[in-house]
């Protein structure tokens, strides 16, 4: 099916240099000369007259009266990101219930100045549960762009359905934006989950389109991002993508970091794609956490202020129906095991040493507190990496277990071909999906970024003997990336072909993997209801093409009360409007 | 008079006369039907008899259902109900997670604090014996049973296990005893349960009936098939579909359904243990040289209740060396003193829950061979809807966490009926 106005999508030409692409690296070829390199796309007139707001604008993280506001403001020429130039300012912040700010109900001040690079971010608070606002911003008599937001039901609230769009893995090297601006012109969402992978560390070309790895736009600034200043440009250059800024303006960001953020495969104090000539990691990822608690619309410690901590794990509630843990798995994690490289089957008999951790302690104790003390009815996990098992193959947990105990040769559950998921750290998952056994926690479903691929599960508490004797005690759903790079992408091959043997080899060995496309670029749309969550996955067309289509490809469901999922007939139907 | 179900119920034969059992239950055992015995009685000094306008509440335990077996496929019927109705699929049942506690919250609306039954199992400190809370004045809260019959309404019981029938007693104008019993599971099977309900509505009609449908729960229990095939039990879900289905089918034909309000639910859900995960306290506390003799363990499936019956001034320090031996066992979920979980004191000193796929096996690890289990949080989750024909019923599903303890406010409400003295502890769930 294909989305009413929008053209089917086109496979990638991943490797095969086009006009698009052209007119992009000379987009960025005149950015690099001054201002930016990839505001190529339309501008509107609000933007236009808006030159002291650049970045456009932002919400993120709502609750039933309050919301966080976002905004970078360019006081000067000189004060670009990252530069560390320009005065300290006051802005000035409205938000109203009508787009021409006729009632405006809750507005103020806020000081920004170089020390946080300029940006605006606050908690404005005041508002009404379950409802649509619109925020401005403004400065010398210059009003920014205007954003979209709405809060989260009351508390005691019984919501009838709840909506997020879902995303994850946008390498903006790799193409266009699609999927962003598809979620962007639909009214029905309550906000977006962004399930890590918001931006790229890699320096132009290092990890771009394809097999060929064509780069579609160059990031900026052209080397890996490792400074302070690197990062703030970096996340600067992402929020002038027409598409991203569209899809801010128009609802609430939900966001986690994966690794990307910072750097490739982090850990607690390091990551693989971190060198001594890049200085010390912690003053990297320090880095790295101010300019994202800067650029991003997210409460990051117990203030909105920036600096005011980094702890990005927490809970959003929107009323009775569904609460929110948004993790964290990478500021707190062991070392991935290395003993083989991605994808091949990890013999490593320390993925499940009970001494390694991917939530780290404190955080695995809030979310089993978050899961068990829950009133709601859906728990929806925000869960940067897979948590299933994909294990060649999955080994019954209860004969491997006392054996691995003894003689600590082999994984307990299996070999598993990513050890930088949940796979890598066995222990903690088991933990935490025998918590949902003993607590009798139900209606819980991990929704998932980080793999490029679209994947639907049971998860049962051991997939060696599933679905026998193992019951699934929540389930999974993984979005595919926006842009970053599929299985077809890195072989080279056509959609549906290549993929299509790896993906059956997959499912016959883990039988709880119910759904599988190592192929597709794209988005999900998690609408949630008291009988059922579904994720409607929609498919984008070429990356390298700065417009392509959407069209909705497949639909999966978990009925209340069952931990499992199943097929659903098709996508929920788009309401009109605005919520 | 009683007369027995016809089969459409509408039309049956008179029965003969039951004996007239003054010294236990005050009851008139006023029929019998067919080779199956279906035996209701209806107590003597009932003010009431006939019912009181039209409006019909059917409260329906499907004792041990899992949610999710609503959805197997298994219970085309029940799902069909659910699906039309006012469902709660957030809905759980309240500690002790047995039956006899369960059923007691839903027709008293208030925790075991209040009306006195916090298991199925208890050590009674003053007669100093373990006994189930099966005896009519172990409930100490007025049942929305009895206070509709204040009120003028006529009710029913027809609970398939021995116990239930016990502990209430003469509550309700008209009652069945169950049978016939099937040895060690102590209820009757499903059959005979529904042959019951259908009697009683033929006969009797009364306005509230309570029913208790125990094949679910026993079958699960005894299957030794249970952590895979779960053969018995499934089975059972089949037979249980039909014979609601043929219920409704019933209440459709005779008019019933227009004014009927039926709340279906479980007193707890069920979970299967492995014969090698046993817990087993009773030699652990036995081996502290404080707690050595002075320490009963009442079990309760997938519960333990801790009992100090030492001298009063050191049970602060037995309660907290029983805790460190519990945590410290293999199998263990957590402890709970009862004052935290409402429980009330007959619950003991200290509430000890297993993990999932364990049971407790109290006081030898032979005392408990049945591999079904629940009473632990395992077995909270249950299924709670409402069904039937009368305008209150809307078609609708809430996340609103439903609890076994809403059931006597949501009949009270449908009703007309005042709450209690002090208040419902539970929610209506019309709203």
């Amino acid at each position: 099916m294909t989305a009413p106005g929008t053209p089917a999508p086109a496979a990638d030409a991943a490797g095969t240099p086009d006009p698009s692409r052209r007119t992009v690296l000379r987009t960025a070829a005149v950015g690099a000369a001054g201002a930016v390199a990839v505001a190529a796309g339309p501008v509107g007139p609000a933007e236009a007259a808006s030159g002291y707001f650049r970045h456009g604008v932002a919400s993120g993280d709502p609750r039933p009266r309050r919301v966080i506001l976002w905004t970078r403001v360019t006081p000067t020429r000189a004060a670009t990101p990252g530069s560390g130039r320009g005065p300290r300012i006051q802005v000035r912040w409205q938000v109203a219930t009508d787009r021409a700010f006729r009632r405006i109900v809750a507005q103020g001040t806020v000081r920004t100045g170089p020390a946080r690079d300029h940006t605006v971010k606050l908690d404005a608070r005041g508002l009404r549960p379950d409802t649509a606002y619109f925020y401005r911003f403004s400065y010398r008599g210059r009003t920014s762009p205007v954003g979209r937001t709405r809060t989260a039901p009351a508390h005691g609230a019984l919501p009838k359905r709840v909506r997020f769009g879902v995303v994850s893995c946008a390498n903006l090297e790799a193409g266009y934006f699609h999927a962003y601006r598809h979620l962007a012109k639909r009214g029905d969402l309550d906000a977006i989950l962004h399930l890590g992978d918001y931006l790229y560390e890699n320096g132009v070309g290092e990890y771009a389109m394809g097999q060929r790895n064509v780069v579609v736009r160059p990031h900026r600034p052209r080397h890996e991002m490792v400074t302070l200043r690197d990062y703030r440009q970096r996340h600067a250059q992402y929020k002038q993508d027409p598409d991203l800024r569209a899809l801010h303006a128009r609802h609430p960001f939900i966001v986690t970091w994966d690794d990307h953020e910072l750097t490739n495969d982090t850990w607690a104090a390091g990551a693989e794609n971190h060198n001594p000539g890049e200085g010390r990691f912690r003053a990297r990822r320090a880095a790295a956490f101010r300019a994202y608690d800067e650029w991003m619309p997210v409460r990051m410690g117990p203030r909105t202020r920036v600096g005011d901590g980094y702890r990005l794990y927490r809970r959003l509630r929107y009323g009775r129906l569904l609460d929110i843990a948004m993790l964290d798995l990478r500021t707190y994690r062991s070392q991935q095991s290395r003993l083989t490289p991605t994808p091949i089957p990890n013999p490593d008999p320390i993925l499940s040493r009970p001494d390694r951790t991917i939530t780290g302690a404190a955080q695995m104790r809030w979310l089993k507190r978050v899961l068990r003390r829950s009133r709601a009815q859906w728990k929806i996990v925000g869960n940067p990496v897979m948590i299933a098992p994909i294990l060649f193959p999955p080994l019954p947990n209860e004969i491997t277990g006392p054996v691995t105990d003894l003689i600590g040769l082999l994984p307990a559950d299996g070999l598993p071909y990513n050890a930088d998921q949940w796979d890598g750290y066995t222990a903690d998952r088991s933990e935490l999906l025998r918590h949902l056994a003993d607590h009798g926690i139900t209606d819980t479903v991990f929704v998932t970024g980080d793999i490029h691929s679209a994947w639907v599960s049971d998860l049962p508490v051991d997939a060696g003997t599933y679905p026998l004797r193992s019951r699934s005690v929540a389930t999974e759903m993984v979005c595919t990336s926006v842009t970053s790079n599929n299985l077809k992408d890195i072989l080279g091959a056509p959609p549906r072909s290549a993929s299509l043997v790896v993906e059956a080899a997959i499912q016959t060995l883990n039988r709880h993997v119910r759904y599988l496309d190592f192929d597709s670029h794209g988005y999900g749309v998690l609408d949630i209801t008291p009988q059922r969550t579904q994720m409607d996955y929609f498919v984008t067309g070429a990356r390298q093409q700065r417009r392509a289509g959407s069209r909705w490809s497949t639909s999966w469901q978990t009925l209340a009360g069952t931990q499992r999922v199943r097929a659903a007939s098709g996508p929920v139907p788009t309401r009109r409007g605005d919520r | 008079m009683c007369t027995p179900y016809g089969g459409d119920g509408s039309a049956a034969d008179p029965r003969s006369l039951a004996e007239v059992d003054l010294d236990r239950r005050h009851v008139l055992r006023l029929g019998a039907a067919g080779g199956a015995g279906i035996v209701l009685s209806t107590a003597l000094d009932s003010p009431v008899l006939a019912a009181k306008g039209r409006k019909r509440a059917y409260v329906i335990v499907l004792d041990g259902m899992i949610p999710g077996e609503i959805d197997s496929g298994l219970m085309p019927r029940l799902k069909a109900l659910r699906d039309a109705g006012t469902a709660f699929p957030n809905a759980r049942s309240l500690p002790i997670m047995e039956t006899i506690p369960n059923h007691v919250m839903m027709m008293t609306g208030v925790r075991p604090r209040r009306n006195g039954v916090p298991a199925n199992a208890i050590y009674d400190r003053r007669a100093k014996i373990h006994r189930d809370l099966d005896r009519p004045s172990d409930l100490r809260f007025p049942t929305v049973i009895e206070r509709l019959r204040k009120q003028g309404f006529s009710t029913g019981t027809v609970l398939s296990k021995e116990y239930l029938y016990g502990i209430f007693g003469t509550r309700a104008n008209h009652r069945w005893e169950p049978f016939p019993i099937i040895p060690i599971s102590g209820h009757a099977p499903d059959l005979f349960t529904m042959q019951a309900l259908h009697s009683m509505v033929a006969q009797h009609d009364p306005n509230l009936v309570f029913v208790n449908l125990g094949d679910c729960d026993r079958w699960g229990h005894t299957d030794i098939t249970g952590t895979t095939l779960r053969a018995l039990r499934t089975a059972a879900l089949i037979q249980l579909d039909l014979q609601i289905g043929q219920f409704v089918a019933m209440l459709k034909r005779t008019g019933r359904w227009r004014n009927s309000l039926i709340v279906f639910l479980a007193d707890h859900s069920m979970d299967w243990s492995r014969p090698d995960r046993v817990i087993t306290l009773a030699p652990r506390l036995a081996r502290d040289p404080l707690l050595a003799g002075r320490v009963e363990v009442s079990q309760n499936g997938g519960a333990d209740l801790l009992y100090w019956t030492g001298p009063r001034a050191r049970q602060a320090e037995a309660v907290r060396r029983m805790r460190r031996i519990a945590r410290s066992t293999p199998g263990v979920l957590s402890t709970h003193t009862p004052k935290r979980l409402r429980l009330g004191a007959r619950a003991g000193d200290l509430v000890v829950y297993c993990k999932a796929g364990w049971r407790f096996s109290d006081p030898a690890p032979i005392s408990n061979p049945i591999p079904g289990n629940h009473g632990h949080p395992a077995t909270a989750p249950i299924p709670f809807f409402l069904s039937g024909g009368h305008p209150v019923v809307r078609k609708r599903r809430s996340p609103a966490r439903a609890r076994t303890i809403d059931v006597a406010p949501t009949v009270g409400e449908f009703f007309g009926l005042r709450p209690p003295r002090g208040g419902y502890d539970g929610t209506s769930r019309l709203r």
